[in-house]
This record gives structure tokens, C-alpha cells and sequence, in this order.
């Protein structure tokens, strides 16, 4: 191939790509948002749950506040190994509308189990039972923890999964779903 | 057959395609490296060095970014939880490191990036794999019969789309492998991953768009396509002088 052909071929294909790249324009588009997803950019999946004093949770009526739903249970070394980290943050940003909720997987764990664990720890942020699997499923747990951040429009910004988190990647994910 | 694969590869394991792609890349690129007149040892030092950059820089860029949060927890900053990272900011500091190793060694910067093509080759087939795995870089909702469900949808399946481009471009560059103008191999690499990248990214549902629909990762795949034909045409001017 000689210049002339290659500078020919070289415009055809950056005008046919910029053409592309106009006709392929989205002005309308949805987004994620509006889609129930356990994925980073997509609204969380709703749930209620009662705590292990028989208080009821509906995330959605959480909405206005960032929320973390931390999926656990009381046998999973590395979900023992952040709670600390959990209940501190809690107790430094709960005035700023963080609120932790705490999804035992109940299905998979000894529920006789938990009590001890909370005192042990010294919770004081929801913990909700997850007795029929349906919230476990609902976020397509694959791994424990996982840990969704819910920003205040109940979108979810970020996903991790598998733990333990330390105290600062909690901090930047806090301040990332508070803003 | 999809959900053994990602149920094998669950996050955080998909992680191991990665790793997976590094080896066999560097493996590949290896083999071939004295073809491009760069010693076995010149280019596993490279690519150690900008592996170790790479994860040392995206841990400190995250931290700077990031910096109220450690100065609270201090202790955060040799945390081994991998999602205290920056990608974007640890490529950076790989590709300087490594730059910096090639000068004080004297490689030939195209002849260098000739021989490690191959390593960014395997590497790309391993990203889409990986996203694949975790469910990342997913599709638009799609009614065409090859659409995957995930994320409450029937959905173009990029991840797919990505690897199988990705494997193309793979074989493009084993085809071209032989090619002895120092750069060809490694900027043809970069226009055709960044033309495929761009088409790609019309089917994807988590590309940010800016002003009037327009998806920013196609502006910034067009960009490259651009650079990368004009430092291809140079780069055969000089040879041909």
C-alpha cells in the first residue's frame, strides 16, 4: 500500500468513525437508574426485613439518606473481622443520614448464633434477618460480605464484595454515597 | 454454561483472569522478544517494574484522591483490600516507571513497545473475560437472540463482543508479528483496539455521555485512533527515508 492509499484509508476510517459516533448518540438515554439491579449505577433492589428485636425495615423508605446493606453471617471470619470498622463509622456519620443495615443471612446461618455476636461487638445498627434467602438472592450473593453503598437517591454507587474492609476504604465510600 | 463461568469467577476471583492473562502475555511476548532486538531479561524487568508501579502508583493515587479519609485511618494506606485502587492513576505511573527503566537501559522505545505488543494483546482478551466474570463494562438491554441476562435484562453481551475483538486483534498482531519497521506492530495494536473499542462501546450501558448523548470513551477511542495513524504514517516515513 502505498502514502496515498494508506492517508486515503487513514480519513476514510476517522470519518466514518466520527459518523459513527454522531448517528450512535444517546440524547434520550435512560440510564441505569431507573432499573433494579445489585450493580454500582443501578437503583438498589427494595426489601423488608425485621431486626432481631422484631422492628421492620423497607430500604425505600430510607430513601434521603445514604445507606449501607452489609450481607453477612455470624461464621464468615472476614464479616467479624470489619464489623468494628462498621459500628464506628456508624457512630461518626449516623448524624449526617448514614444508616447501616446489616442483612444477616439468616438462611445460611444459626440464628441462635447472632445475640451473641451483636453483644460481643457492641452493635447498635440494624440487623435484619433474611430467614427466607429472598434478599441474599435478590442481590445475587455470591461471596460474604458483600457490601452495597446506597447514595441518597437510592441509587447504588459502589459494590464490594468480599471483605474485611478496612476503616478507610469504608471512609471513601461513605463520603462518596453521603454527597 | 455462562453462569458456571461467572459463578467460577465470581468477584473477587475474577481477579485470577487477570493474573491468568499477565503470565501467559508475558509468556508470549517472551518468546518473540530478541525477534524485536530486546533482550528476555530487558523485557521481564520491564514488565516488573511496571507491574509493581502499577499497583504501588494506583494505591497511592487512590490515597491522594483520597486524602481526608487516610489521615483518619492512616493504617488504610497498606490495607489489602484491592479496592483502594486507581486504575487510571497506577497506568500512569507503570507507563513512567517503565519508560524511565527503558531510558537508564538504553532500549529503543519503539522496538520496546514492539516486543511487549503481545503482553497488551493477552492482557485485553483477560480484561474482557474478567468483566465477563464479574458482570462489569455490561451491554444496553438488547431483544437480539445472543443477548445474556444480567442486571435485570436480556443484554448485549460486550464482555463477549470485547474478548472476541480483542482475540482478533491477537491474531492480527501474530499475523504481523514478522514486521520489521520498529512501532508498526505495536501502533497498528493500538488503532485497531481503539477502533473496535469504539464500536464496542455503542452497546454499552455504563459509558458516561456527555453533552448531546455523545459517549465519552468513543470521543476518547477516536482521539487515539487518530494519534495512532499519524504516528504509524510517521513512523513508516522515517523508516522509508
Amino acid at each position: 500500500m502505498n502514502k496515498s492509499q494508506r492517508i486515503t484509508l487513514y480519513f476514510l476510517v476517522l470519518i466514518a468513525s466520527a459518523a459513527w459516533i454522531v448517528l450512535s448518540a444517546e440524547p434520550n438515554a435512560a440510564g441505569t437508574a431507573t432499573t433494579r439491579a445489585p450493580q454500582a449505577g443501578f437503583s438498589a433492589p427494595d426489601f423488608t426485613l425485621q431486626t432481631t428485636s422484631g422492628e421492620t425495615y423497607t430500604l425505600s423508605d430510607l430513601k434521603g439518606n445514604a445507606v449501607l446493606v452489609n450481607l453477612w453471617a455470624t461464621w464468615c471470619p472476614p464479616c467479624r473481622a470489619e464489623m468494628p470498622a462498621m459500628q464506628k463509622l456508624y457512630e461518626e456519620y449516623k448524624d449526617q443520614g448514614f444508616v447501616v443495615l446489616a442483612v444477616n443471612s439468616t438462611v445460611q446461618d444459626n440464628p441462635l448464633e447472632i445475640p451473641p455476636f451483636l453483644e460481643e461487638f457492641g452493635i447498635t445498627f440494624p440487623v435484619l434477618l433474611d430467614h427466607t434467602g429472598d434478599v441474599t438472592r435478590a442481590y445475587q450473593v455470591r461471596s460474604l460480605p458483600s457490601t452495597y453503598f446506597i447514595n441518597r437517591l437510592g441509587i447504588i454507587t459502589e459494590v464490594v464484595i468480599g471483605g474485611p474492609m478496612s476503616e478507610a476504604l469504608l471512609r471513601t465510600r461513605i463520603e462518596e454515597a453521603l454527597k | 454454561m455462562l453462569a458456571t463461568f461467572q459463578n467460577l469467577f465470581a468477584p473477587p476471583r475474577h481477579m485470577i483472569l487477570l493474573v491468568l492473562a499477565a503470565w501467559l502475555g508475558l509468556t508470549l511476548a517472551e518468546k518473540y522478544a530478541e525477534r524485536h532486538r530486546i533482550s528476555k531479561d530487558d523485557l521481564n524487568n520491564i514488565t516488573f517494574y511496571g507491574l509493581i508501579a502499577f499497583i504501588v502508583g494506583g494505591r497511592l493515587s487512590f490515597v491522594l484522591q483520597n486524602i481526608s479519609a487516610f489521615i483518619k485511618s492512616p493504617l488504610g494506606v497498606i490495607s489489602i483490600n484491592p479496592d483502594l485502587f486507581d486504575s487510571v492513576g497506577g497506568i500512569i505511573v507503570a507507563i513512567l516507571v517503565a519508560f524511565a527503566y527503558g531510558q537508564r537501559k538504553n532500549l529503543a522505545l519503539w522496538s520496546t513497545l514492539d516486543a511487549l505488543t503481545p503482553f497488551f494483546a493477552v492482557i485485553a482478551v483477560g480484561l474482557g473475560l474478567s468483566h465477563l466474570a464479574a458482570g462489569t463494562a455490561f451491554g444496553n438491554p438488547t431483544e437480539l437472540p445472543w443477548g445474556i441476562d444480567l442486571w435485570s435484562a436480556t443484554r448485549h453481551p460486550t464482555q463477549i463482543y470485547a474478548t472476541l475483538a480483542s482475540l482478533l486483534t491477537l491474531g492480527l498482531i501474530w499475523f504481523l508479528k514478522a514486521h520489521p519497521r520498529p512501532g508498526v506492530l505495536f501502533l497498528i495494536f493500538t488503532a485497531v483496539t481503539a477502533f473496535s473499542q469504539l464500536i464496542i462501546h455503542t452497546f454499552r450501558a455504563d459509558t458516561p455521555l456527555f453533552l448531546d448523548g455523545y459517549r465519552q470513551a468513543q470521543v476518547f477511542a477516536w482521539i487515539i485512533l487518530a494519534v495512532s495513524f499519524a504516528a504509524l504514517e510517521a513512523r513508516l516515513k522515517s523508516e522509508t527515508k
